[in-house]
């Protein structure tokens, strides 16, 4: 018996991930080791056999040699991971800002179930669905390439362009459109100082009537300013940069500020009209907004996921 | 500078110890008997490399392997096997082809 042979043999047991075939290659080595021992140090002692291990490598190391052609997930996936989880964390990300504006849970078959969570918990959930989605994109491909078959797996082209870095800066601002902009802007600002609101039910400027009550008007025409605001911010950002994650910033900031009007109803916050009903009018534009906004915003988290991770 | 050589080395050892395995397993050896061969002609292979690589080439059926219990310690004999023979007859072309290309090249350069 021979305790460090034994013990380095274990120590490579350990580390072979293999199916087959373990015990011929320790064996093998068994052999090799012994023979060296006794034909360079003249007999099997303690010492010989350590000089002969140090001099094979270590455990680790051997048993990686012998898994060269043994893939966790094949070197040509290795866009694909970061492409799949990308779209993957996208969507979940997106939805979850959905499920956290309507405050509902939501089960997507078989990828992800989101909780009803409030803000706080939302913000520890985010981080942990990167995590969930590379594992799961990784135990994909994990099958894909112990299948050991060519498989072409799609590339998922995504249906809207990803400008290349190379590339000039695609659309650039004009000076033209930001001073409309701008004045435009203060207009709106001067009609709400004016008017207490940016939300006419006629176009009489004596006595106009507002859309909605005194205090749903103010808050209402503030979020409109603040959004318009940081669309303007967001113009500005790209005459210096390219512009995906100033998109990105302006849709989280759009989701953020549907979020507080959802999550912050004003009891009869319309005014009565005699022709339709407002508040299932209004409620309707509300969630095709947020729609809209959350789609923009999975949009431009993919863009910005693929021009910094996957090129 | 010698770094850079050792990873040319070590790369263009890689092809060259398949090539070389097949020529020396025309007649049956085990593992330990093979690099001592390799020593004796100047060239030194790790031990770790050699047994994988042998492992390798089993699987793809260029060599074949048998134990012998017959002298006490069992060991492991290989020995080049049909399929084998026909790959070393092609690799051995090729690489006398790559040989020819860069003699030529380094005559050219001479003369140039």
């Amino acid at each position: 018996m021979h305790k460090k042979l034994e013990a380095y043999l274990e120590e490579i047991d350990h580390y072979l991930a293999l199916r087959e075939g373990k015990e011929e290659i320790l064996s093998e080595i068994k052999s090799h080791i012994l023979e060296k021992a006794e034909q360079e140090f003249g007999e099997i002692t303690e010492s010989a056999l350590e000089k002969v291990i140090v001099k094979y490598g270590s455990a680790q190391q051997v048993a990686e040699k012998y898994m060269d052609d043994f893939q966790i997930i094949s070197p040509i996936f290795k866009k694909y991971l970061l492409r799949y989880t990308g779209i993957l964390f996208a969507f979940h990300f997106g939805l979850t800002i959905i499920s956290l504006i309507f405050g509902l849970s939501m089960l997507v078959f078989p990828f992800f179930y989101i909780p009803r969570m409030d803000t706080l918990q939302a913000l520890f959930y985010i981080p942990m669905t990167i995590v969930f989605d590379f594992g799961l994109v990784g135990i994909f491909l994990y099958f894909v390439t112990q299948k050991k078959k060519e498989m072409k797996l799609p590339w998922l082209k995504i249906h809207f362009r990803v400008p290349e870095r190379h590339e000039k800066k695609p659309s650039r601002p004009k000076i033209i459109w930001l001073i409309l902009m701008l004045s435009g802007f203060a207009c709106l600002i001067y009609v709400f100082v004016q008017y207490q609101t940016l939300f006419f039910l006629n176009l009489n400027f004596q006595e106009p009537t507002s859309l909605f009550n005194p205090e749903a008007s103010k808050w209402y025409s503030l979020a409109l300013i603040t959004m318009l605001g940081c669309a303007i911010a967001s113009y500005i950002f790209r005459f210096f940069t390219q512009p995906e994650w100033s998109n990105l910033v302006r849709n989280a900031v759009y989701l953020l500020i549907m979020g507080l009007i959802i999550n912050n109803p004003i009891k009869d916050a319309f005014v009565d009209f005699p022709y339709f009903d407002l508040k299932s009018l209004g409620t309707a534009v509300i969630v095709l907004l947020t729609v809209i906004f959350a789609i923009g915003f999975i949009k431009s988290l993919i863009i910005v996921w693929i021009r910094t991770m996957t090129k | 500078m010698e770094s850079d050589i050792s990873h040319f080395e070590a790369e263009m050892n890689r092809g060259f110890l398949q090539i070389l395995v097949l020529v020396v397993l025309e007649n049956a050896m085990y593992g330990y008997m093979m690099l001592k061969k390799f020593e004796q002609m100047g060239y030194a292979v790790e031990e770790n490399t050699l047994y994988p690589l042998l492992r390798r080439l089993e699987k793809k059926e260029y060599i074949k392997s048998e134990w012998d219990v017959s002298q006490g310690r069992p060991k492991k004999f290989y020995i080049i096997t049909d399929k084998g023979k026909e790959i070393r007859k092609n690799v051995l072309k090729i690489w006398h082809e790559q040989h020819k290309i860069i003699d030529i090249l380094l005559e050219a350069n001479k003369n140039a």
